[in-house]
């Protein structure tokens, strides 16, 4: 049952803390320049959560427009080739600029050091430097797409995009910056792990999201450098002639593909994994119960990460990729569901018995069990070969990914950006007008997707912008849903920017949480504690509310 | 830099021996490269010089021989997925179906006109 506000009780360290620490982190320096050279990683988190979240808006801005153009059977407000920009630019926005580098660059900076109890990460002047880094790459890719933008898809599959006319290279070029700063704030955070952790927190002590931090980490560290290496590939054939892709010099496009996926189907992992662990810490929360399995979902991170590496030929079954390879890859894939399913059990094992208090981001927390099972379950069907070959390239594919990236993903970043808001900010939004937000979101986006499986699997191909009338009343309700669902985000933005200006203050621990990043104050200080807390309990250890009911 | 992190590098004779094994190594590689002395063997030959020349780099240039356990865990598990990227990625060209292969004069006569064919093969299409 869901308790009322008044019912979830404070944290015993709580007790005498001000309400609003008036001189924190965002006023103790003031001024543009105190920010564009601030070194505290809780700054760094709050600059990554304005250039993402504007990421997220234009590269909603263009599935908006994708969805506006399929609103009827033939041409509607675009040509064919502007259609291809369009879905291009939505893609190489939303996974460069948003999913990539969202909960690592904004949750992962901000909470990782409260977290472990450290003062700031192990290289504050890295830290700043991607930020950086993601700029310039941004800019970058930008600059491309002023300039007439790319129609390859965001995959940038060779030969095509070696011989298409748009703006191919200013983007690719932009991904490369951005894989530098995605590989330096994993090896930050690598290092911090290991070294900044306060007396108290040892490994099998850290809060959840820190191991999934980690586990992302490593993939970011081992797998980005192959995107690097495949982008240069490519320049290297075109300026010097040397034959790795391209078939008439002797190359093999199937090779880029096969590259291209060692970085981008661990990069999946990137954009879920930390929003699994965020998930993790929202659902203890909400539940009022110790994590079921303390181990198992943390270990169960680092599998994921580990057999993600396995994966890649899935994307290639249809590309011409051996069919050995193929089957191989098909089992290897299947791997990832058992890894996945220990967590979704477990997490269903912290919810049996809780005394969970239904408040926005616990909404977000059951829509993202939603999604990830929905998504992952057609994960293994798409990974079955036989079926691939009828599903590859179809709306079925779509709908799947967006399960899990847009599903997952956003979902695990709202469910974190609502947990986190009154520590990060210091106040509190409106209940209610969060819960119509996450309401409609989670509404529209089941509206927005469902329909697209449904027009999979009847053959309508991804990437055309005009179709056969029959498709037509499942386009209506998934352009319908598409509009639902931007409705929510709109409301979500709202509810949040107005609580910075009419907010209540909201205290240390608002929501009675016994993990450790709520140890210090809201906002917190500039060297994040006043006085160094003390860990003489496990970050999810809610045992004196549940006495009997287990967890760990 | 903390007492735990520092440690004492070797002289300069290590780097510059090993600077030399490294130039030995490349003229090496052309040498062979251009007379071609390994014949079919040419390519896993200049891989397994490049292997030791990036060994020679990390043990000595990125003090990986100073330096223990969890750094050269690293390298290792580094190690392993380049393994399988390289495994897997010639484990498909090794068993792809012949006509998916690059094409030979046979194949070339059943395919359509396009780039890709080996000099003095005509496309079938292209025949009177």
């Amino acid at each position: 049952m869901s308790p009322s506000p008044a019912s979830i009780p404070p944290a015993p360290a709580d007790a005498g803390a001000p309400l609003y620490l008036e001189r924190n982190y965002l006023n103790a320096r003031r001024g543009l320049w105190s920010w564009l050279t601030t070194l505290d990683h809780k700054r760094i988190g709050v600059m990554y959560l304005v250039l993402t979240s504007a990421a997220l808006f234009l590269g909603g801005i263009f599935a908006m427009l994708l969805r506006i153009e399929l609103l009827t059977p033939g041409p509607t407000i675009m040509s064919a080739l502007a259609y291809n920009r369009t879905f291009t630019l939505h893609g190489v926005v939303m996974i460069f600029l948003f999913m990539i580098p969202a909960i690592p660059g904004i949750f992962g900076n901000f909470f990782l050091p409260l977290m472990i109890g450290a003062r700031d990460v192990a290289f504050p002047r890295l830290n700043l430097l991607s930020v950086y880094l993601y700029l310039t790459g941004a800019a970058i890719a930008l600059y491309g797409m002023i300039h007439g933008g790319a129609d390859t898809g965001w995959t940038f599959y060779t030969p095509y995009s070696t011989t298409t006319v748009t703006m191919v290279w200013p983007i690719l070029l932009g991904a490369f910056v951005l894989g530098m700063g995605s590989i330096v704030t994993g090896l930050n955070f690598i290092v911090t792990v290991h070294t900044l952790r306060a007396p108290g927190i040892g490994f099998m002590r850290m809060p959840l999201f820190v191991w999934a931090l980690y586990a992302t980490s490593i993939i970011q560290v081992l797998a980005t450098p192959v995107l690097g290496i495949t982008l240069l590939l490519v320049a290297v054939e075109n300026v010097f002639g040397f034959g790795i892709f391209d078939p008439a010099r002797g190359g093999d496009p199937v090779l880029f593909q096969h590259m291209f996926w060692f970085y981008s189907h661990p990069a999946v992992y990137i954009m879920i994994l930390p929003a699994m662990g965020a998930i993790t810490e929202v659902l203890s929360a909400f539940a009022r119960k110790n994590t079921f399995g303390y181990r198992a979902v943390a270990f169960s991170s680092l599998g994921i990460a580990f057999v993600g590496f396995f994966t890649w030929g899935h994307h290639l079954f249809t590309s011409g990729q051996s069919t050995v390879d193929a089957g191989i890859f098909g089992v290897l894939s299947m791997f990832v569901g058992i890894f996945t399913a220990i967590k979704i059990f477990n997490w269903t094992a912290t919810l049996y018995r809780g005394s969970i208090a239904i408040r926005t981001p616990f909404i977000y927390v059951i829509a993202f069990l939603f999604f990830l099972l929905f998504g992952g379950m057609t994960g293994i069907a798409l990974a079955t070969v036989a079926l691939d070959v009828h599903w590859q390239d179809t709306y079925f594919v779509v709908a799947h990914f967006h399960f899990i990236m847009v599903g997952g993903t956003v979902a695990g970043f709202l469910a974190a950006l609502t947990y986190w808001w009154p520590k990060m900010f210091g106040k509190s939004y409106s209940e209610r007008w969060g819960i119509v937000g996450a309401t409609l979101i989670f509404l529209g986006f089941n509206f927005t997707f469902i329909p697209q499986f449904l027009l999979g699997n009847e053959g309508m191909p991804r990437r055309y912008y005009s179709y056969p009338v029959r498709f037509w009343p499942l386009n209506v309700a998934s352009t319908a849903g598409a509009s639902v669902l931007a409705l929510g985000f709109l409301v979500v933005l709202a509810t949040l920017l107005l609580s910075l200006k009419y907010g209540k203050p909201a205290g240390p621990n608002p929501w009675g949480s016994r993990g450790y990043e709520w140890k210090t104050l809201s906002p917190p200080p500039e060297g994040n504690f006043l006085t160094q807390p003390t860990y003489p309990r496990m970050p999810h250890d809610y045992d004196d509310l549940n006495p009997g009911r287990g967890g760990h | 830099m903390s007492a735990e992190t520092e440690h004492k590098h070797a002289g300069p004779g290590r780097y510059v021996a090993v600077w030399i094994a490294l130039l030995l190594f490349t003229a090496l590689t052309v040498a062979l490269g251009r007379s071609h002395l390994a014949g079919s063997w040419g390519l896993p030959v200049a891989l397994a010089i490049a292997v030791v020349k990036s060994t020679l780099v990390v043990l000595f240039f990125m003090h990986l021989w100073d330096h223990g356990g969890a750094n050269r865990l690293v390298l290792a598990t580094a190690l392993v997925f380049v393994a399988l990227l390289i495994g897997l990625v010639l484990l498909d060209s090794a068993t792809r179906f012949p006509l998916a292969d690059p094409p030979t004069e046979a194949t070339m006569r059943l395919m359509p006109p396009g780039p890709g064919a080996p000099p003095g093969v005509e496309p079938a299409a292209a025949r009177p």
